[in-house]
């Protein structure tokens, strides 16, 4: 899977952007995309626009997004679902977790 | 002083100073003169020299100037070279005479140089507007041409596209006025490997060959798709996709497509800017609606594309009709147009449900009467018949599938050399979803396959222990070891097992993964809720949910899970 | 009424301006011209029966004359020949020979101001 970010102008936000696959290949650059910033954002949004298919590492990976994020507190956004990746995310109940759509 | 290019002009006089007199005049104000001294002679030197304006005498002998320029204009032919006849005849009679021979004006004598010469400029600016007109008209009638030729052509390709439908089966009725094809009108149908029927009315925005340009992608989409068996949404999504990619902004096509299930009597629609279709029930002669819900086909981005239909049950014999907007908006003489209730009562006051088709043409035609409009209808009429009773030439359907279920069983191993850096999901997906009963699962599919797959190779057979995924930094250190043993893997395997039974209603697929590892208690574990918190072990909650059961057995290196589905259209 | 004007002197000049070198020739073009149309008159004017072929000639050659008076100044010359024109359509045949003499008359006095204007 490929991992590419941008961040607002202002440094409140940013956007992740997965191409393909969504599972633990690309961990390293995930975790990259929201660690190494020089200001923390306040708001994440991970766009799957490019995604079909995610399995359970993929959400282990967002969870910790959330927990780097502020865990109860953080704001993300889970955006461009398909179908199908809403359907495992509704499943495993992250919708109490993340804003999914 | 000349300020008007140099014509050819020609004189006509049988009086020797008369003539004179006239071809110095012209020849001072810069023209280039020929002489005829009678009507003979200017036929002739008219042929040879084509002159520009002809000043002709009335009376010659030999030949008048009437005859002359009844000759002249004919030989002119769709060049205007105007006449203007020598005379000093003031009665009315032999004006109209002059006239009617074709002469264009006259100059009276004693011949006045200043009067002609503002004729002559007139008509040379008369003879200018008349080319310009005649190139424009020439031109306009080539482009014309060349617009039917293209159109002949696109409508040829789009025919050799459309063969291979079901437009020509027994319960199936169409009318595409040769206007309507040309205004992107557009009507594919075609039977489903499952026996449905599925049939699309389209309607481009544009006229000519815009418009059918976007009618190829689509029928050859259809018709593609369709046979490989994927379903209505899947198909609607596609051409929507396409569509939306190649047609400009602003451009889009309007759409109903119905699927028609002949064994449950049922019908699925998803209507997308036409105006309502029609079921017209034949029990007792009603008919309901079929709405449009949607927005136009080539509109919306994938994304935000909405696939949901309308089901309508139907009983054997009823009448599903489809149209595009040309039968609503076809004009009287006086203006009104059409409308649907019209239509409906067409349908209301029908006695014999077989003639319903032609009573709408019929009062369609009558109600356009002698208006300048050419009728632009499309209407296509299908029946719900019974499934045997359905007879067309390139039917796929088979019976025996009816009855008869498809089994097959594929196994796959993966072995020591392939671990780290064969991924056996996207081939395995892509031979399940060969499967066109298994193509709308395909998400559902790689994760459960995921799952199984990472479990029996890292749990299994490289024995890592899910416990380490408890913080972040333990999570990238499962990984990292991940990556350590998998450089150092020389033995172990991992079978997969395929089990695929399926009919026209149902089917289900069995996967088993098989690992050399050393298993563990699956006992244990059973019932666990999915876990919201942990960062992973939610893995297997997730199968089980989309799955009708998953079992562990062997020492817990051995998984099997089943996966159904319904045919529910 | 008859015009009483032989020859316009205004239509001549503006003729020699217009024919500048040609005047000489346009002048003797005329005087060519008009003596064989009168001959050509004479003979169809002598003839005494009613044909109503020779009648239309002489109707056409009156009308054709007119014309040339016309365009050359030649005014009185032009209205008699208008008479002889008129009368012939009319299928008057009275007294042709009388009009012709009269255009004759006159064309000489035409003629001969013509040519001293061009000597």
């Amino acid at each position: 899977m490929a991992i590419t970010s941008t961040v607002s102008a202002d440094g409140t936000q940013v956007t992740i952007y997965i191409q393909g696959r969504f599972d633990f290949s690309s961990h390293q650059e995930f975790r990259n995309a929201y660690e190494k910033l020089t200001k923390t954002p306040s708001r994440f949004r991970v766009d799957l626009q490019g995604t079909s298919y995610l399995d359970s590492s993929a959400l282990g990976m967002l969870l910790l997004l959330r927990d780097h994020a502020g865990g109860e507190r953080s704001d993300i956004e889970v955006v461009n679902c398909s179908q199908d990746v809403k359907k495992i995310l509704l499943i495993s109940n992250f919708e109490q977790l993340f804003s999914i759509q | 002083m000349n300020d008007l290019r140099s014509l050819k002009i020609l004189v006509a006089d049988d009086t020797d100073a008369d003539r004179l007199i006239l071809e110095t005049i012209v020849r001072k104000e810069g023209h280039q003169v020929f002489s005829a001294k009678n009507g003979l002679e200017a036929v002739a030197i008219f042929q040879q020299q084509h002159p520009d304006i002809v000043l002709l005498d009335a009376l010659m002998p030999e030949m008048d100037g009437f005859d002359a320029a009844r000759q002249i204009k004919q030989l002119a032919g769709d060049e205007l070279v105007p006449i203007i006849f020598l005379t000093s005849l003031q009665d009315t009679q032999s004006l109209v005479h002059c006239l009617d021979a074709g002469g264009d004006d006259f100059l009276s004598k004693p011949y006045n140089r200043v009067i002609l010469k503002a004729k002559i400029k007139s008509f040379n600016r008369m003879r200018d507007l008349h080319r310009t007109m005649i190139t424009q008209r020439d031109q306009l009638s080539q482009h014309h041409q060349r617009l039917l030729q293209e159109q002949a052509v696109a409508k040829q390709v789009f025919d050799n596209v459309a063969h291979s439908g079901c437009l020509n089966a027994s319960n199936v009725r169409y009318f595409l006025s040769s206007l309507a094809v040309f205004n992107g009108d557009v009507v594919v149908a075609a039977i489903r490997p499952n026996g449905n029927m599925m049939v699309l009315l389209g309607d481009f925005t544009g006229h000519g060959l815009p418009a059918a340009i976007g009618a190829m992608p689509l029928a050859s989409t259809f018709y593609g798709m369709v046979h490989k068996g994927f379903s209505m949404s899947d198909v609607l999504r596609e051409i929507n996709k396409k569509l939306k990619a190649i047609l400009p902004i602003g451009l889009f096509c309007c759409a109903t497509m119905i699927d028609f299930n002949f064994r449950r009597k049922r019908i699925k629609v998803w209507n997308g800017g036409l105006p309502a279709g029609m079921i017209h029930h034949k029990a007792d002669g009603s008919v309901t609606p079929m709405r449009s819900t949607h927005l136009p086909l080539g509109v919306l981005p994938e994304k935000s594309f909405k696939d949901d239909f309308q089901f309508y049950d139907v009983s054997e014999g009823d009448r599903i009709f489809m149209w595009s907007d040309g039968i609503h908006e076809s004009r009287s003489p006086d203006g009104d147009m059409f409308g649907e209730e019209r239509l409906l009562e067409v349908f209301a006051q029908n006695r014999e449900p077989e003639t319903v088709f032609e009573e709408v043409l019929a009062k369609v035609k009558h109600f356009i009467g002698s208006g300048e409009q050419d009728d632009d209808l499309s209407m296509i009429e299908i029946r719900m018949d019974s499934p045997e009773s359905l007879v067309h030439p390139n039917h796929y359907f088979i019976h025996k599938q009816q009855v008869s279920p498809v089994e097959w069983e594929l196994r796959f191993e993966v072995k020591p050399t392939s671990f780290k850096s064969f991924d056996p999901l996207p081939f395995l997906l892509n031979v399940l979803t060969e499967e066109p009963d298994l193509r709308g699962f395909s998400g559902s599919l790689y994760t459960i396959l995921a799952e199984l797959y990472s479990n029996a190779l890292e749990h299994g057979v490289l024995g890592l222990s899910g416990n380490l995924k408890k913080t972040p930094e333990g999570f990238a250190e499962y990984y990292a070891q991940r990556e350590k043993l998998l450089d150092d893997i020389t033995d172990g395997f991992v079978h997969i097992y395929f089990a695929y039974s399926a009919n026209i209603d149902a089917g289900s697929l069995t996967l088993r993964v098989e690992d050399s590892g050393a298993g563990f208690d699956f006992n244990a574990h059973q019932g666990k809720a999915i876990s919201t918190t942990g960062y992973s072990g939610r893995g297997i909650g997730i199968v089980e949910k989309l799955c009708r059961s998953v079992r562990y057995y062997g020492s817990g290196n051995k998984v099997e899970v089943v996966f159904v589905w319904i045919n529910d259209d | 009424m008859s015009e009483t004007q032989h020859l316009s002197y205004d239509v001549l000049n503006s003729l020699k301006d217009i024919m500048e070198d040609d005047f000489v020739l346009l002048i003797d073009t005329f005087i060519q011209d008009s003596q064989s149309r009168l001959q050509t008159l004479q003979q169809l004017v002598g003839g005494n029966d009613r044909d109503s072929i020779r009648i239309d000639s002489i109707r056409r050659d009156a009308h054709s004359f007119k014309g040339s008076c016309s365009n050359l100044g030649a005014l009185r010359l032009a209205s008699f020949c208008a008479v002889l024109e008129s009368k012939a359509l009319n299928k008057n045949v009275d007294d042709l020979g009388v009009d012709l003499a009269e255009i004759k008359e006159e064309f000489f006095i035409v003629r001969k101001m013509m040519l001293d204007f061009i000597a």
